[in-house]
């Protein structure tokens, strides 16, 4: 990015400087595309896609719907899934331009790339949001955003040492319904916040410890068909067999590729809840874990500033848990309860409210264009050098808080855990817990 | 077992069709969960058994697994002992990481030799994980090795140990080293020099300062310049040059 002199270019210094100016500012109305069809090319932000599969989609979709930002090159492991984003970023821009790539690399090296949309398995997100990050580029990345908590704490810092916008996949964020919620929680509306709670799925579909077994060995696809071998990347070495990399989440649920089930919802949930709580630079300090691995669980935590979070089963497949008021408003639901009030709400945006607060909440807010507003909210933070909703930081803290989670519910004992060290008091166990091997040449 | 050539293996999923897969049958040979029951002596026969075919890994696999929550320094030997095997060495990595006794550092050191390329590479960062003070010599002298990729590796470690002693060694190293390493030096220094903010300020601000000049690769340069910026504001004062400090 450095011109022939070696000097940093204007743009470079934009991607730096700006994260740390004390005042606002001041950027013109065309940079931000407020004026559509009138971007100029060099003003528009180039984005690459790395491991777009369904979920992906989604957000490819939304980006070629903006005049600002400019959809140039898709990698992908699966020589399938390159031509057919190829093809569709082609069709929307009337081109042939959409260059396709096997491995990251090569997309982290063109220095006209600005940002990354990264939508692989989990167990790449933090390894390629770190090398992205100090390849210059600024990351959107799904969820959940990493595998320990050691991953999480790497990540923060190698966005914090690069000064690159992070924005992760955790859009209830910019959804409105969940905005309300979590501006009621904040402004003292429920009264002094006592408990949150934090849908975090069912056990019936992502139980809270993944397996360790692994499936029967198939033979590989060539290489330029399907690199296996590139597709685990930092995870330890197992036969192939389809079933893993099939679209859908195959690798979900198994101990190397998946987090488990409280971390699936619990990326969003939870992280809505320490929002909410006002502990987004923290974590939870208490963790009580309840059931097991084949039943409805619950982790009751407790935050520094004495809120409890419940992380629960979702219960939205039937089954029944205690009565204690939760009405499981559909997925990723969470529910804020104060001293003299609460509120409930979760995908589809239907607010549930005490009956103080009727009138004042309205009983639907649409999240229809949740993806697109937390979409805009990254475009404009590459923009301005601010930071985005769910930044490293935030993702981090719920990230950990997750993780510790899980920790308490694979031990089945109960943990205190010290943010400032973070480290668990008193249990080696736990705190060997904290971090895996990533497979060579692989680091994060 | 690799079948080189392959396009549709068995299994995979028929054309046209949508939804999930079912599930395939978990063979015996793959359950993990009586290998996870066992004690320490019993893993550790485990780690000794014949066989490289993906049913004798798997069983260290998980046996590994299990070392990393419960191994004792008595697990370290064993588990040195797959360090230089592809398919094994990073479950044996995994439970080296974790065991808090420092002879899990001893056998990684002393496992350095002993390898190479991408096995070196995995010790070299178990090493940067457990971030032992008592490797940047040896760390050095691979910085200063034919293989660009290990001594890349090797730089990032000492950077992430930090110190006194890396800091001198990564300089020193950023001045005499091949082209091909330069990155991974730069990068080292970088880390280095974010590890010593909150003891050695000064000391940091002048490895940033370094960083900033224009012959460094940008992975570096633009975030050591990036963190003199916010060094200068978390003080709230304004920012000068280090050798004013």
């Amino acid at each position: 990015m450095s011109n022939r002199n070696g000097l940093v270019t204007r743009r470079d210094f934009m991607k730096t400087a700006g994260a740390v100016a004390a005042a606002p500012l001041i950027v013109p109305s065309s940079v931000l595309g407020q004026r559509a069809g009138a971007v100029a090319p060099s003003d528009k932000v180039a984005i690459a896609g790395i491991g777009i599969g369904s979920r992906g989609m989604a957000s490819v979709n939304t980006v070629l719907r903006y005049e600002d930002v400019r959809f140039v090159a898709i990698c992908d492991l699966k020589r399938e899934r390159r031509e057919l984003v190829k093809k569709l970023v082609d069709e929307r821009y009337e081109t042939s331009d959409c260059m396709m790539y096997a491995y990251h690399e090569e997309v982290l090296a063109r220095p006209d790339i600005d940002a990354v949309i990264i939508a692989t398995p989990e167990f790449w997100h933090a390894p390629l949001s770190v090398q992205s990050a100090y390849a210059g580029k600024d990351v959107f990345c799904e969820k959940p955003c990493s595998m320990t908590i050691q991953e999480s704490r790497a990540l923060a810092d190698a966005l914090r040492r690069t000064g690159r916008i992070y924005q992760a996949g955790t859009q209830r964020r910019n959804g409105p319904n969940f905005v309300w919620a979590v501006e009621a929680a904040r402004t003292g509306k429920l009264g002094k916040l006592q408990t949150v709670h934090a849908n975090v799925g069912t056990y019936l579909m992502w139980p809270p410890i993944p397996s360790k077994d692994w499936l029967p060995a198939e033979p590989e696809l060539r290489k330029e068909v399907f690199d296996w071998d590139r597709w685990l990347g930092p995870c330890p070495w197992r036969p192939y067999n389809s079933f893993y990399v099939t679209g859908g989440g195959g690798w979900t649920n198994w101990y190397d590729f998946h987090g488990g089930g409280i971390l699936e919802w619990g990326s969003h949930t939870v992280d809505l809840c320490q929002w909410a709580a006002d502990c987004d630079e923290t974590h939870a300090i208490e963790y009580v874990p309840q059931g097991a691995n084949g039943a409805p669980y619950q982790v009751h935590c407790t935050y520094p500033n004495g809120v409890k979070l419940v992380m629960r089963d979702g219960n939205n497949l039937g089954e029944r848990l205690p009565n204690d008021g939760w009405l499981g408003m559909g997925s990723c639901s969470v529910r804020f309860e104060g001293d003299s009030g609460w509120v409930e709400t979760g995908d589809g945006g239907k607010i549930a409210v005490s009956d103080d607060l009727r009138g004042e909440a309205p009983e639907r807010l649409s999240d229809r264009l949740v993806l697109d507003n937390h979409w805009r909210d990254f475009i404009w933070c590459i923009k301005t050098r601010s930071q985005p909703r769910a930044n490293a930081d935030r993702a981090c803290n719920s990230h950990i808080t997750c993780h510790a989670a899980y920790i308490a519910f694979e031990l089945g004992r109960k943990l205190t855990w010290d943010p400032a060290k973070e480290e668990f008091v008193n249990d080696a166990e736990a705190n060997r817990m904290r971090s895996r091997a990533v497979r060579k040449p692989w680091a994060i | 077992m690799r079948n080189i050539g392959q396009d549709n293996p068995a299994g995979q999923k028929p054309a046209g069709t949508s939804g999930r897969r079912e599930k395939p049958e978990i063979p015996a040979e793959f359950k993990a969960e009586s290998i996870e029951k066992l004690d320490q002596a019993a893993l550790l026969r485990i780690l000794g058994e014949p066989g490289s075919e993906p049913a004798a890994v798997f069983r260290k696999a998980i046996a590994c697994k299990r070392l990393a929550v419960i191994g004792t320094k008595d697990s370290v030997p064993p588990l040195a002992a797959l360090l230089g095997d592809d398919r094994v060495s990073d479950y044996a990595r995994d439970a080296l990481e974790s065991i808090p006794d420092p002879s899990a550092d001893v056998a990684l050191r002393e496992a350095l030799p002993k390898l190479k390329g991408l096995l070196l590479i995995g010790v070299v960062n178990s090493i940067r994980r457990r971030r032992d003070p008592n490797a940047i010599e040896p760390l050095g002298e691979l910085i200063r090795g034919e293989d660009a990729a290990v001594a890349g590796a090797a730089a990032l470690a000492a950077g992430e140990i930090s110190g006194p002693l890396a800091a001198k060694m990564l300089v020193r190293a950023l001045g005499t080293t091949k082209e091909a390493v330069r990155e991974g030096v730069a990068g080292g220094i970088l880390l280095c020099a974010d590890r010593m903010m909150a003891e050695d300020r000064k000391g940091a601000l002048a490895l940033l300062d370094l960083l900033s000049r224009s012959d460094i690769p940008n992975s570096a340069r633009i975030p050591a310049m990036h963190l003199q910026v916010t060094a200068a504001a978390s003080l709230k004062r304004p920012r000068v040059a280090p050798s004013q400090e």
